[in-house]
């Protein structure tokens, strides 16, 4: 489905690489705006703002992605086309155990009790931060797609544990 | 017609024939300005009686439409007539205002079968849409700025607030085009307020923009640096502002003296709470009186009214900075904008929340006008070129699935211009058809977000349940106008759709509106209307034989013909003196071009974005 992917490290300028630079990053994203937001084709031909509008519209759409570690690391996945899908097999003992903490948040979030909330979601926080930090060592050091793909599906999980305690939607 | 679209009617390339009137205008629910760039400083233009602000009040007399202080003067004696705070119903359709009927003094049309958009009766069986009274508010600063200008604008930058949703956007750009405005951009109100200040100052940091006017509220977070703005994220509520201080302070006193709510004594109760409250800025006790009726009002008894109104303000605030991803100490400086931030509660609770003593050097009431006027130098080509605005959209946007569950394509925040696609497949054996309904807002369920807009992806080839694959696509263009598509890939047939906006106008009500307007104007407008056609006929010309020079291999044979055949009738109407057959030309070449247009676009987005998933739809 859709188009093959291209790198969104080359729409931004950056090196393909995990290990981005978040200000190089935003500094690049501000200056690829300049060049091609319609703003600045405001008066151009309509062919060069047709243009300026599918670039800008891209380039946010890429800064977006690289700016996310998670999302940054499944567009890596794709480059080296070993995308991750939306039906990858998970085992049954971590589902249960993401259930029984989702049962738990939910109870607590009902119950009105701020400060297990808050436990709750410290813990899920360390655990979230630890499997993007193991992901980031097994891009360093050269680790198999299926490795980090099972890091990336234990991610998609706390994140949206995550996103269910600040009551927002995934994006 | 993506192709034209893109280019927005009335745009010139011409741009040193009148280089240099390219105006900012802030349309406010109150006041309207219009402000202009002059030798690098921008200026609000003041009407020849040295006043800026504009009232946004129009009255339909018996023989003439008035618009401003003399409308005002009008409104307590002809209160359905005279339109104030219009902005609050633009873009709303008549269901969205039935519940608020009798709380205003207009008389509105009686609720069409459709729930269209709502329109006033303003005497002798008329009827205007909030499009056409807005309109007549643009047109006077239109002809304020030509006349101090000294010819036709170059184009116009609106502002709007940034909590707008579609509907709003479009009915005010809708507004600008009937009024005659080549209109530029739509630019959020926090965003030209921070422009005005940052390019005065140029500082480099977080800022958060607090805008209350009279009858919205916005809040925003914008990042500055290294002449970049960028918008990190907006909120608001589009019906709270200084308007409801006065509805509390009226509706008290109207209380003590038992009078019945009769739009002529709401608009005079309403008006002297106005007048008190101004007074209270500075004075620590005054006098209201309506009619006969007098009573004291001191500033503490107003704090006490209008405070938890103010209290309103400060969920929408830490939303914002959460949004950001900022606690309240990241934040460098506070703008203030709109005349209700002169309260000096509103500053107290302003400070409260962001810990920081709010900016307050430039006029309130200007500062967004100032800032648009910078932002159409910018993109007048005449400006400065240091500077860009990158926008985001305030609320998410998405389709309705199965079981009324709303499936956001683009979520709220996201920088503009911003494009995604989604596919989603057929659940019925030999479905040939595809309901899309593309909606707005936050919530979960379909009820609580704003309906956009429902179209139909027909022609889709019978086939199993689950075997087409309809991919819809969202745009939204650097003003937060939302473009949607919808094809069928595995057939590679592409079906047409007709997106129908639920609550702005149609184009052709636009034209008709637009047309029915001039011919009630005088000789030198038809002129105007004619070079205004000639110079649009000669840029769409000009566009179009680029385009099909540059992508000839997305022409196919019939439409080449009918392009070819309607660009030599466009060319033989230019020469002739009668504006609409120019006109009509247009939309026939327009028409004719469709098919290759929207290959054009659909390759132009092919290459922006790529579907995400694939989701089942229930239609």
């Amino acid at each position: 489905m859709g188009s093959p992917s291209s790198s969104k490290f080359a729409i931004l300028g950056v090196p393909e690489t995990f290990d981005l630079d978040p200000e190089e990053l935003e500094r690049r994203y501000r200056e690829r705006s300049r060049e091609v937001h319609p703003d600045r084709f405001a008066r151009a031909p309509v062919a060069d703002r047709v243009k300026a509008l599918s670039e800008a519209t891209a380039l946010n759409d890429a800064f977006k992605v690289l700016k996310s570690p998670v999302r940054r690391a499944e567009h890596l996945l794709e480059l080296r086309g070993q995308p991750l899908g939306d039906k990858e097999p998970v085992p049954q003992s971590f589902l249960m155990k993401i259930l029984e903490l989702r049962e738990a948040l939910e109870d607590a979030q009902a119950a009105k009790d701020e400060a297990e909330v808050a436990r709750l979601e410290t813990a899920m926080r360390a655990r979230f931060d630890a499997a993007l930090r193991r992901v980031g060592q097994l891009f360093a050091s050269g680790g198999t797609s299926e490795a980090i793909k099972k890091e990336l599906i234990d991610l998609r999980y706390f994140q949206r544990f995550l996103d269910e305690v600040t009551g927002e939607e995934a994006a | 017609m993506a192709l034209f679209q893109i280019a927005e009617p009335g745009e010139s390339q011409i741009k040193e024939a009148c280089a240099g009137r390219a105006v900012g205008i802030d349309l406010g629910t109150t006041n309207s300005l219009v402000a202009t760039v002059r030798d690098g400083t921008p200026t609000v233009l003041p009407d020849e009686e040295q006043r800026a602000l504009l009232p946004s009040v129009v009255h339909y007399g018996d023989v003439r439409v008035v618009v401003g202080q003399e409308a005002q003067a009008l409104a307590a004696e002809h209160p359905r007539t005279t339109i104030s705070s219009v902005k609050r119903f633009m873009g709303r359709s008549e269901r969205d205002v039935e519940a608020v009927r009798s709380l205003t003094p207009y008389e509105l049309a009686p609720a069409s079968p459709d729930g269209r958009v709502v329109r006033f009766e303003v005497g002798h069986g008329r009827k205007v849409t909030p499009i056409e009274v807005s309109a007549e508010i643009l047109r006077v600063l239109r002809e304020r700025a030509e006349e101090q200008l000294g010819g036709p604008l170059d184009g116009a930058v609106i502002t709007v607030p940034a909590y707008f949703d579609d509907a709003q956007r479009q009915a005010t750009k809708d507004a600008g085009r009937l009024a005659g405005l080549e209109v530029l951009r739509l630019l959020n109100e926090p965003t030209a307020a921070a422009l005005a200040y940052g390019l005065d100052k140029g500082s480099q940091g977080t800022y958060a923009v607090y805008d209350l006017g009279g009858g919205t509220f916005d809040i925003s977070i914008l990042k500055l640096i290294d002449g970049v703005f960028e918008v990190k994220s907006t909120g608001g509520d589009s019906a709270l502002g200084g308007d409801d201080f006065d509805r509390a302070i009226a509706g008290r006193v109207l209380d003590e003296m038992g009078a019945a709510r009769e739009p002529g004594i709401v608009r005079r109760a309403l008006d002297a709470a106005r007048a008190a409250r101004e007074r209270l800025t500075c004075d620590a006790e005054t006098e209201l009186a309506i009619g006969k009726h007098k009573r004291k009002l001191g500033r503490e008894e107003l704090e006490a009214l209008i405070r938890p109104i103010i209290e309103r303000t400060g969920g929408p605030c830490r939303r914002a900075l959460k949004d950001a991803g900022i606690g309240p100490g990241g934040v460098d400086g506070v703008v203030l904008v709109g005349g209700a931030t002169r309260t000096p509660l509103v500053r107290a609770y302003v400070e409260q929340i962001f810990g920081k003593q709010p900016l307050g050097d430039i006029d309130p009431d200007k500062v967004v006008a100032l800032g648009a006027a910078v932002q159409a130098d910018i993109l007048a080509g005449t400006g400065r070129d240091d500077v860009l605005l990158l926008d985001v959209i305030p609320l998410s946007l998405g389709i309705e699935t199965m079981g009324g569950v709303v499936e956001k394509i683009i979520p709220r925040n996201s920088t503009i211009p911003a494009g995604a696609s989604q596919e989603f497949t057929t659940y019925a054996d030999k479905q040939t058809g595809f309901d899309i309904h593309v909606v707005q807002g936050e919530r979960d369920s379909v009820e609580h977000c704003r309906s956009l807009a429902r179209f139909v992806l027909k022609g889709i080839p019978p086939m199993a349940a689950g075997m087409a694959k309809v991919k819809i696509t969202f745009m939204v263009d650097a003003d937060g106008i939302l473009q949607v598509m919808a094809h069928e890939e595995t057939s590679g047939v592409e079906a047409k759709v007709d997106v129908k906006p639920s609550y702005g106008l149609t184009d052709e009500e636009v034209e008709r509106m637009l047309l029915e307007s001039y011919e009630h104007a005088d000789e030198d407008m038809r002129s105007r209307l004619l070079a205004t056609e000639r110079v649009e006929a000669q840029r769409i010309l000009t566009a179009t034989a680029a385009a099909m020079r540059e992508d000839a291999t997305l022409l196919d044979e019939p439409t080449r013909t009918a392009m070819d055949a309607a660009i030599a009738e466009l060319e033989a109407r230019t020469a002739g003196e009668d504006h609409r057959a120019i006109h009509d030309a247009v939309l026939a070449l327009d028409e004719a071009a469709r098919p290759f247009a929207e290959a054009r676009m659909n390759r132009s987005i092919e290459r922006a974005v790529r579907g995400k998933r694939v989701e089942e739809l229930e239609v």
